[in-house]
């Protein structure tokens, strides 16, 4: 059964994908197993809260504030609803605003640092812009859409990918910027390719693991950028749960039922435990290659 | 010194001025009619056409902004319509709250920072290494307020020996103001102390591979004159640039951190004004973090050029 780097180099790769191969590695180390597997546990929990709770995130009883039991593993808030159920709930919110937000940053992000790349006029103008955002400390920014938008799931979803922008668009302008000096870029522009085409099959597929590697980091900024958001008050609103929320019901409560915060808390460590290691896997999986 | 500080001027104007044209326009781009929210409940027509003529609403947006920019140069900040109140007044009655926090976070940041960064980069063993390195890596990963919320409940609920919620200032009783203060601003310094003492760590073991480093120990310097003599001033640059930035986290944090202490500073101003959807406020608060980030960023820089030639030189 020992699985010898030998005989691993022999056989035969399923994955055919020089490129997908690669990031598979990182799934092999100890970190990015317990990574993934933390994170399929965490989904499949938030995947399955409306099967295991059938009666929804709302249903409220007598018993309010008690501490953990048997019933109630994580206890109950204050109007007697089962705060495990809550918090399952709460992080299908969570993970469905990263999910939207991260992505749509990624995209809008690169495509805005490749548009930058392209000519110098753009790309002044992209950098002050750029410039600007990173001017508004943490989470004013995200104050300031929610002041537009209202507070809610969509605002927090845009308060997340307009804070991601800087990040993918000064990364996708940098490795784009060294790409476009190398040799093959010179070649292909030489066969007369286009430089649209240059851009996107060429140029991407070589810049793209810094950026992969910038969203699992991102992703973790994300969940907190939600949190802090709803402990002040500005997240989602009650009575639907966010793991961010479920803190800001339970500060009010903390001298007297002081477990409130800690099953929240709980699973939202976990949910960027597992994104860190995820991303600190893939990072060290795309610099050995 | 001059001309490198003369070179960076225009484009951190720029930066101030198209955050003011933001902060200005963000406000009014948001649903709904201001002269009705600041009217108040049930407002007949007259009063909102009132409140529209005194607030300005009523003229060209450009002629609003040149005013409210022009009044701040004046160092008129304007009246808030929801508080019926100056709003340097509003700032003045909570900004001490604030720098309290601020001011002694940023000391605990320094001070843990530059603590962490020297035994870092200094020689040890496996083991403390390896503790020191969880450490740190366990405190990057945690946003202040989960740190905020462990110290509560470790040394609020569980010894109680600290205050969790509320505030008094240190000007009335600084002893007592002093016991409410330590939470939070230990709660806002312990992630940034991690991200600079990681720089401070990484420039100084990088430091140690250099040739003049190998030149003082074969003179004879012992370890910790190495160390403080040698290693660190030629380490500082990254740790002070990080400094610098980390002061507008420092602002923001307090944000989430006055919430979950009950403390009344100008974070709560700022949740409270975007509550009450209070315009002349929101856009005055927001430029003044945008301008306070961008100052201590530029003031760490000027430390930074002052310490290192290389950089006067390259502008």
């Amino acid at each position: 059964m020992a699985d010898t780097p030998s005989f691993a180099a022999n056989r035969r790769p399923r994955v055919k994908n020089p490129v997908l191969r690669r990031y598979l590695t990182a799934f092999r180390t100890a970190r990015g197993i317990a990574g993934s597997v933390i994170l399929l546990v965490l989904v499949a929990l938030a995947l399955l809260a409306p099967v295991l709770y059938p009666g929804g995130y709302d249903v409220q009883s007598a018993e309010s504030l008690r501490g953990p039991s048997l019933a109630h593993p994580f206890g109950t808030d204050q109007l007697g609803r089962d705060l495990l159920t809550r918090s399952l709930f709460g992080l299908r919110i969570d993970l469905t605003i990263v999910a939207v937000a991260v992505p749509l940053g990624m995209v809008v992000g690169t495509t805005l640092g490749l548009i930058g790349a392209l000519s110098r006029v753009a790309g002044t103008v992209l950098q002050r812009v750029l410039d600007v955002i990173i001017g508004f400390p943490g989470i004013v920014l995200g104050m300031c859409i929610i002041l537009i938008m209202g507070p809610g799931w969509s605002a927090l979803v845009i308060a997340i990918t307009v804070s991601s922008l800087p990040t993918f668009g000064r990364l996708s302008r940098a490795a784009m910027l060294s790409q476009a000096q190398r040799e093959y870029v010179m070649a292909a522009r030489t066969l007369g390719v286009s430089r649209v085409t240059i851009i996107t099959r060429h140029i991407l597929p070589n810049a793209i693991d810094p950026i992969l590697v910038a969203g699992a980091v991102f992703v973790v900024h994300a969940i907190f950028i939600e949190a802090g958001l709803s402990i002040i008050g500005l997240g989602i609103q009650p009575p639907e749960p966010s793991l961010g929320s479920l803190l800001n019901q339970g500060m009010r409560y903390i001298t007297q039922a002081p477990t409130y915060v800690l099953g929240p808390t709980v699973v939202l460590f976990l949910l960027a435990l597992s994104f860190s290691l995820i991303s600190d896997s893939l990072n060290k999986a795309v610099n050995r290659a | 010194m001059i001309r490198y500080l003369l070179g960076r001027i225009p484009s951190i104007l720029l930066v101030i001025f198209l955050a003011s044209i933001v902060a200005f326009i963000l406000p009014r781009l948001a649903p709904g009619d201001p002269a009705v929210v600041m009217a108040g409940p049930d407002p007949t027509p007259e009063q909102v056409e009132a409140v529209r003529e005194a607030a300005g609403f009523n003229r060209p947006l450009i002629e609003q902004y040149l005013s409210w920019v022009l009044g701040l140069f004046r160092g008129d900040l304007g009246v808030s319509f929801i508080l019926n109140r100056p709003i340097g007044e509003l700032i003045l009655s909570r900004v001490e709250s604030t720098l309290q926090l601020a001011g002694l976070a940023a000391v605990f940041m320094i001070l843990l920072g530059f603590a962490l960064g020297i035994l870092g980069g200094s020689r040890l063993r496996r083991g403390s290494r390896l503790a020191l390195d969880m450490f740190n890596t366990a405190m990057l990963a945690t946003p202040p307020f989960l740190v905020a919320l462990v110290l509560i409940l470790v040394f609020g609920i569980w010894l109680r020996i600290l205050p969790v919620s509320g505030e008094v200032g240190l000007s009335e009783n600084f002893g007592l103001g002093l016991q409410y203060l330590l939470l939070p601003a230990a709660a806002l310094a312990l992630t940034q102390a991690a991200v600079v003492g990681r720089l401070l760590q990484t420039s100084m073991l990088t430091t140690r591979g250099e040739e003049f480093i190998d030149l003082a120990v074969a003179k004879g310097a012992s370890p910790a004159r190495v160390t403080f003599r040698h290693v660190l001033p030629a380490s500082l640059d990254a740790a002070i640039v990080s400094i610098g930035l980390r002061i507008g986290e420092l602002l923001s944090g307090a944000i989430i951190i006055e919430a979950i202490f009950a403390r009344n500073g100008l974070g709560q101003l700022a949740v409270q004004a975007v509550n009450n959807r209070d315009y002349f406020l929101i856009q005055t608060l927001v430029i003044g973090a945008v301008v306070i980030a961008v100052l201590s960023q530029l003031i760490s820089e000027v430390v930074m050029a002052s310490l290192d030639p290389r950089i006067r030189l390259e502008s």
